[in-house]
């Protein structure tokens, strides 16, 4: 099942995957930044995309790019882009990162209710900030969530199966309640009910993107210099202990990290189901266990299903865009189902 | 007489009014192999999480080399005990010697310890267990006496003077028990070992002293011959009990009796 039979000099049988990993979800990460950039309703020329991009930063080698294409590339497109790739890193990140830390393959952010607990905090401070309001409203309500999660998780050895489940009917819940919320506001200001639940990144802007990024950028530092930690948690925490590790400061730092991070996702485009799952679920097959290589990984291959379900839901129904949670919900969920079954007999 | 490895003082865990250790006082000295054995829920391994600081005692404390448990941080722990505990399984396919190499974190901040170091101790470790030869397997597609092998690699490689080992030979067959068992003798001597044993044979040829615990106490801590008495053994476990001498090695041999033999 393992690469094992690979005599390689290196200790970890995962080290060749490792080395052709990088440089592919690379070069795919290319290929669909070019789409995003210069697919949609009004198509732009490669040559054209590239002569916006480089007059952003000063260069004016390229053909001289009209006034339209610069508004769709720079001020649409652009962010959009962005956005989906902070956000699909974030997803996959710390669905890898609660992963490690619950030791459960099925954790993931949404499933757990990080994400519908976000979406109550943004869609009140949508009503009161606009988009800024709406990511910072998601952040604390996803750190409060992510503190609920510490207390069902809270105890040696619950069956890993009963933590998705209270997750899965407490996120229930809470979108019941981001539903109310929407519902009672001013439709004016606060996104409707879909943009919450099913996520979308319709109307992205530089400025949510510039404000995301920043909690994205602590938070992912914090998750990534954990590595060796989560190592260890998959161990089981009483080893965690053994080894010296606070094991109730590290699960403290790190849900107030993962809340904060997908708070401020949900904020700017709402709950991208499944992504947390999905994202390390694969990437492990390439990376092998450990962390370290595994949650790097993971971030791009999230930026990379994001921006790619995007692009899907932009142009899959002309001129319709359709919410791109669903895109990734119909990719995540037959995944989602195949690890529940197979768990009984792993 | 050297500094003691741990010291136990009047030590107590209750929970919710349970009585689970009562009013241990032990002093463990460096190097030696001691056993804990007693029947099921004796508290045995209760008192090896007080020993190992993973429990604080609500009454009494608990001092490893020096350092009071109840007041120590997780990291100073770290460097001075280590623990085979029952295994969890674990989900994700780490390697053998991904496992082993987990023992080193507590070094991590040593700066005098290179990677180097590190490497050789985890390639020492490995081949004390005989685990060398597995390293780059996947730790769950071993088997349980392999896996207890890598563990115990694991914490050799984690280098404290102390160990604490809770039921090292557990669903073992009694030729991979043996094995664990001499290997664990041969450290104890550079190391302090405490280990909860259910075998008393087991217990009687590789320890230098055994304290037995029955109903969250010490009823009797000493030697193998000392302790291993059939009178003592078969009021502890309410099973009539036959203590003979071993045929050729210098130790006691525990046999249970059926309650109609001439005991």
């Amino acid at each position: 099942m393992t690469a094992s039979s690979e005599s390689t000099h290196d200790s970890d049988p995962y080290a060749n995957r490792r080395r052709w990993v990088g440089p592919v979800v690379g070069l795919l990460l290319l290929a669909v930044a070019w789409g995003a950039l210069s697919l949609g309703a009004v198509s732009v020329p490669t040559g054209e995309v590239l002569g916006v991009l480089a007059h952003k930063v000063g260069i004016d080698v390229f053909a001289e790019s009209s006034a339209q294409a610069e508004a769709v590339v720079w001020g649409l497109r652009m962010p959009r882009m962005l956005l989906a790739f902070t956000v699909g890193a974030t997803l996959a990140l710390t669905g890898g990162v609660l992963q490690g830390l619950l030791r459960n393959n099925l954790a993931d952010p949404h499933l757990l209710g990080i994400g519908p607990g976000a979406a109550i905090g943004a869609a009140i401070g949508s009503s009161a900030g606009g988009v800024q309001g709406a990511i910072a409203g998601g952040v604390a309500a996803g750190v409060m969530s992510a503190f609920a999660i510490r207390r069902l998780t809270r105890g040696a050895s619950i069956d890993p199966t009963r933590i998705i489940l209270s997750g899965v009917a407490l996120g229930a819940a809470l979108s019941a309640w981001a539903g109310f919320i929407v519902f009672a506001a001013d439709r004016a200001t606060v996104p409707p009910i879909e943009f919450w639940l099913l996520g979308s990144l319709a109307g992205s802007t530089w400025r949510a993107f510039g404000t995301v990024i920043v909690f994205v950028a602590i938070a992912a530092t914090v998750m990534l210099a954990s590595a060796r930690i989560l190592d260890i948690f998959r161990l089981g925490e009483s080893d965690a202990r053994h080894l010296g590790i606070d094991v109730d400061l590290v699960r403290t730092v790190i849900l107030i990290a993962v809340g904060a991070a997908v708070g401020a996702t949900v904020g700017a485009a709402g709950v991208i189901a499944f992504v947390g799952l999905l994202v390390p679920f694969v990437v492990i097959r390439f990376t092998g266990p450990l962390h370290r290589h595994l949650l790097v990984v993971s971030l791009a291959g999230g930026a990379l299903f994001v921006a790619a379900s995007d692009l899907v839901a932009r142009l899959a129904i002309q001129p319709i865009e359709i919410p791109v949670g669903l895109v990734t919900a119909a990719v995540g969920g037959p995944v989602f189902l195949w690890l529940l079954t197979r768990r009984r007999d792993a | 007489m050297p500094k003691p490895s741990i010291v136990a003082n009047a030590a107590t865990y209750r929970v919710q009014g349970d009585t689970l250790v009562s009013d241990v006082d032990l002093e463990i000295a460096p190097g030696e192999l001691i056993a804990v054995i007693g029947p099921n829920g004796a508290g045995k391994s209760t008192l090896l999480n007080l020993l190992s600081g993973d429990l604080h005692p609500t009454e009494g404390k608990v001092l490893i080399n020096g350092i009071d448990t109840s007041r120590a941080l997780p990291g100073d722990l770290a460097l001075e005990r280590s623990i085979l505990t029952q295994r969890e399984p674990i989900e994700i396919p780490y390697t053998a010697s991904q496992v082993v190499a987990m023992g080193r974190f507590p070094h991590r901040r040593d700066e005098t310890n290179t990677r180097e170091q590190d490497a050789e101790v985890i390639a020492n470790a490995m081949a004390q267990t005989d685990t060398t030869r597995f390293a780059n397997r996947a730790y769950i597609t071993l088997s349980k006496g392999e896996q207890t092998r890598v563990s115990l690699a694991r914490v050799i490689a984690q280098a404290t003077p102390i160990m604490l080992l809770d039921e090292p030979t557990t669903a073992l067959d009694v030729a991979h028990q043996e094995r664990i068992m001499s290997r664990v003798a041969a450290l104890a001597g550079q190391k302090t070992v405490v280990a909860v044993l259910h075998d008393l044979n087991a217990a009687a040829v590789h320890a230098d002293r055994m304290v037995v615990m029955s109903k969250g106490s010490v009823v009797a801590d000493g030697g193998p011959q000392e302790v291993l008495q059939a009178d003592l053994l078969t009021a502890v476990y309410e099973q009539p009990m036959v203590v003979v001498d071993h045929p050729f090695r210098n130790c006691p041999l525990v046999l249970t009796a059926g309650h109609q033999d001439p005991t």
